[in-house]
């Protein structure tokens, strides 16, 4: 007897339950809509520029944020942001400060040995003033000198620092991807299901990264490269849920032409229950790891696929069905015609006569088999 | 096709890649030696294995600037000689600005500039003329820029010979350089003196000349060179062979401070020269060296570097030519060798990433966990649950993990920590597949079928649902790699390697162990 999570049989009215679980949707995304002029949308170095450093100190220096804030601040860098990193027992930093913050890097308590002046002055780049594009990379070389002259010995494990030109195009780039892939997804869900089902497909895509990114925005947490690599899996990702319960209505509908919309879109979602939850299951499972032992590094993308998992699990049977439902009431009107083959019948001929096509040698003739599902609700179970 | 071939196809690919994923396990010295190890292997990106990722940007508007300047020195020149009146000419936004006060002087200029074909007018200010490069002309002086640049950076960083091995400079767009060194060690200050673009420039005449060090020390006794002199290398710009070693003295003759411009041009015959300019102050130097030095050599030594060494044949001042039977290509290239030692470019950092090599280890050591930990809960779950068919798909699983390393290691792929991420991402995904393909059968069992008919009609009902799941994942990732840097590109590599093997693996691997067990066998139950 093989271990089932949803039993055969499974009964639950998913789409009554659409109204409350709309409003939920709604609530949520309004929520981050909210979010983002009270909480501002907190961008990483990656796309508004700036120098981030990781410093660990060695075991025995007694050090703290303020005292990393009050060194940084002396060599002319405002706005410095000093947070504790890592597992290393407090002794691990995180010093960030904005492009434009860079003064004068000279000051009383940031004075350096002469060795140490003299290898800058080696490594200085010649040419003009970096500013507006970039920056010769001495703040930093002269930071780490001063915080080991100032605090104790150190080791510098992480330098990162975008100039604010490439910021911006990793910005606009980053948007544009965003578009590009959704551009993408809309095409091929165009082309693989009618029209009656690809808004259904779409509402579900665009409810998912609006609501991960929202969820972002409320809880305070930075987009980064790391952020929007998570984005773009998750558009990839959430929808095959969406596939697997579209797919079994599609097939639901062939069969069945006279039963209630209502009744095919439950039972579909019903039957595909066990392989929506496990097939999510199994990835937030590896996501799950490498959120809690991953790394610090890799956390931000593990934190965003996660919430983009459940929040893609949740649309597809929520969203992405009772969408079906509403679009089938309003413009559908004509009832599923009696061939089974015509299911993207309804809405745009057109545009639904080639996806007939594929999809009738797809699935009503399948190679050597037989349809599946008609002699499955004569015979009796199994058990 | 007949079990037997699927089971060797099959087995023949898997053999395959997996041989090249293990293959990661010997060293890089092995895997050159041995003929039957593949020399291509997985490479570590920078944030895994330590190490400094620059992306430099070239401010090529001062190279423009510095092709107007040398226009406005010709301009003056020609002026004076005309006998035209202008007032003040300047170079100042990468237009060259010219005041003039009457007409004359105004058609003066521009009758000499149509001549040039090398700027366009702009601006409509009668009393003020403004220049810019032609589109053609500053495209050249970019492309110039850029070459200069790499030139000197190639030469200090990824030299072979004096370099940071395994270090790579390389061109990224119109203008920035991606610079990427390898390994903790380097101390970032010291790395940063590399980026200063101005490469060390010196003339020196030519004490003796011999093919090799050897036979040129053959020629003191002992082999101990006269006081004050050092040899100095002529090498083959691909392999790095000695060509030519001169005997020259320590110090330099002339450096490359004095130099204002070089260019490549044409003799009267129209044979490609390289022409330069001195300073004044550099004229007066280089005139006295010349005079004395009438049918000796002159090496033009760049970073220690022998380049050429042409024969002085006459006094020269302030301007220059070096002629011989070069190409048009090697003009150029030599006058980029003379403009690296004197004209500098501005550089700055645009984008920074280094990552000591403990955080690197680090990252691994954390990546390897979670990879780990994600891989015993889906074997767990997967053989409690499926059973037998669940054994299958950890088979399967292993299978995959083990192609997709092999992939990336025949395409010499890099694998970065956000790559990484992506392979643990894949273990997860890759087990969807087969999730999707057990629940249809079991589907298929309930409603009486036999095992054979279930286990067929499984695998062909949920053929375009893993389809369609993974070609929008394997979209996404491929913007995502056409979007990316570094170490994102990483993940997306990964992703759509992971894609691409995971499908392979549960519709054609772990079908065929269904095929092999139970096969044709009229069975019972299936262990699903």
């Amino acid at each position: 007897m093989p271990f089932e999570l949803v039993p055969p049989g499974t009964h639950i009215d998913f789409i009554g339950k659409r109204r409350v679980t709309a409003a939920i949707s709604v609530a949520l995304l309004f929520a981050g809509a909210i979010a983002v002029p009270i909480n501002g949308v907190k961008l990483g170095i990656d796309f508004q520029g700036g120098t981030e450093m990781q410093v660990l100190f060695d075991d025995q220096v007694n050090v703290d944020e303020g005292v990393i804030r009050s060194v940084v601040r002396a060599c002319g860098i405002a706005d410095p942001s000093v947070v504790r990193y890592g597992e290393a027992a407090g002794r691990e930093f995180l010093i960030r400060f904005q492009v434009g913050a860079v003064a004068s890097a000279t000051g009383p308590s940031c004075a350096l040995t002469p060795e140490q002046e003299e290898a800058l002055e080696r490594a200085k780049l010649s040419g003009g003033g970096g500013g507006d594009e970039g920056e010769k990379g001495e703040t930093i070389d002269k930071l780490t000198y001063v915080l080991g002259n100032e605090i104790g010995s150190l080791q510098v494990q992480r330098v990162e620092f975008v100039g604010p030109r490439v910021g911006s195009e990793l910005r606009a780039d980053g948007l544009k991807s965003l578009l590009v892939a959704c551009i993408l997804i809309l095409i091929y869900i165009a082309f693989r299901f009618s029209t009656r089902f690809a808004p259904g497909a779409i509402i579900a895509l665009l409810h998912d990264i609006g609501i991960t990114a929202g969820i972002f925005v409320i809880l305070g947490m930075e987009f980064d490269l790391r952020v929007l690599a998570a984005l773009l899996a998750i558009l990839g990702y959430s929808l095959n849920d969406t596939i697997i319960i579209y797919d079994r209505i599609r097939e639901n509908m062939a069969l069945r032409t006279k039963v209630d919309l209502v009744d095919v879109l439950n039972q579909s979602i019903n039957q595909t229950l066990a392989r929506t939850v496990l097939t999510s299951g199994t990835t937030m499972a590896v996501v799950l790891a490498l959120w809690i032992l991953g790394g610090e590094v890799i956390r931000p993308f593990a934190i965003a696929m996660a919430i983009g998992i459940v929040v893609g699990t949740y649309s597809s049977v929520f969203i992405a069905a009772p969408t079906l439902l509403l679009l089938e009431r309003r413009f559908g009107g004509a009832p599923a015609p009696a061939a089974a083959a015509g299911i993207g019948a309804g809405a745009g001929p057109g545009a639904g006569a080639t996806t007939d096509a594929a999809f009738t040698v797809r699935h009503d003739a399948p190679p050597r088999e037989d349809r599946p599902n008609k002699p499955k609700r004569n015979k009796k179970k199994r058990r | 096709m007949s079990l037997r071939w699927r089971i060797i196809w099959v087995a023949a690919t898997v053999l395959l890649f997996g041989y090249y994923a293990i293959a990661n396990y010997a060293s890089e010295e092995t895997r050159l030696e041995s003929p039957l190890i593949p020399d291509s292997s997985l490479r570590l990106g920078l944030d895994l294995r330590g190490g400094i990722h620059w992306v430099i940007g070239v401010k090529l508007g001062a190279a423009e600037e510095h092709e107007l300047s040398f226009l406005k020195s010709l301009l003056v020149e020609e002026l004076e000689r005309r006998n035209v009146v202008v007032g003040k000419i300047d170079v100042e936004d990468e237009k060259l600005q010219i005041e003039t006060f009457t007409e004359d002087a105004r058609a003066a200029v521009r009758d000499w500039i149509g001549d040039t074909d090398q700027i366009l007018e702009v601006g409509s200010d009668p009393n003020l003329l403004m220049f810019e490069l032609s589109d053609l002309r500053r495209q050249q002086v970019r492309e110039q820029g850029m070459d200069q640049v790499i030139e000197v950076l190639r030469r200090r960083i990824d030299d072979p010979m004096k370099g940071i091995p395994d270090s790579v400079v390389t061109r990224q767009g119109d203008d920035r350089v991606l610079v990427q060194i390898p390994g903790g060690s380097v101390d970032r200050a010291r790395a940063r003196e590399m980026l200063r673009v101005t490469g060390f420039l010196e003339f020196k005449i030519v004490l003796d000349i011999a093919q090799t060090e050897e036979l040129l020390r053959d020629r003191f006794p002992d082999g101990e060179l006269p006081d004050d002199t050092t040899i100095a290398f002529e090498r083959d710009r691909e392999t790095n062979r000695v060509l030519t070693a001169y005997l020259v003295g320590k110090e330099a003759d002339l450096t490359g401070d004095y130099l204002t411009d070089a260019r490549p041009g044409f003799d009267n015959q129209q044979r490609p020269q390289v022409d330069f300019t001195f300073n004044p102050a550099g004229g007066e130097l280089f005139q006295a060296l010349t005079e004395e030095n009438i049918g000796s050599q002159l090496a033009i030594i760049l970073d220690d570097r022998v380049y050429s060494a042409p024969t002085i044949q006459s006094r020269i001042s302030t301007r220059g030519t070096i002629t011989g039977r070069f190409t048009m290509d090697e003009a150029s290239d030599l006058s980029v060798i003379l403009r690296a030692g004197s004209l500098s470019v501005p550089v700055v950092i645009e984008e920074e990433r280094t990552v000591g090599p403990a955080l690197g280890a680090d990252s691994i050591r954390h990546g390897v966990r979670a990879m780990i930990v994600g891989l015993v809960v889906i074997v767990l779950f997967t053989s409690f649950y499926y059973r037998l068919s669940g054994v299958y798909a950890c088979l399967a699983l292993a299978l995959n993990l083990l192609l997709l390393i092999g992939v990336m290691s025949m395409f010499e792929a890099t694998l970065t920590l956000p790559g990484l991420a992506g392979m643990v991402l894949t273990v997860g995904m890759a087990v969807d597949a087969n999730v999707i393909i057990f629940e249809r059968i079991r589907e298929e069992l309930r409603a009486r079928k036999t095992p054979r008919a279930a286990i067929s009609t499984g695998f062909s009902k949920a053929y375009w649902t893993i389809m369609d799941a993974n070609i929008t994942t394997l979209g996404t990732a491929l913007v995502l790699y056409n979007y990316g840097t570094g170490p994102i590109k990483g993940f997306a590599v990964t992703l759509s390697i992971g894609v691409v093997t995971s499908v392979f693996a549960a519709l054609v691997i772990t079908r065929l162990m269904f095929a092999i067990y139970p096969g044709n066998r009229h069975i019972e139950s299936l262990s699903i």
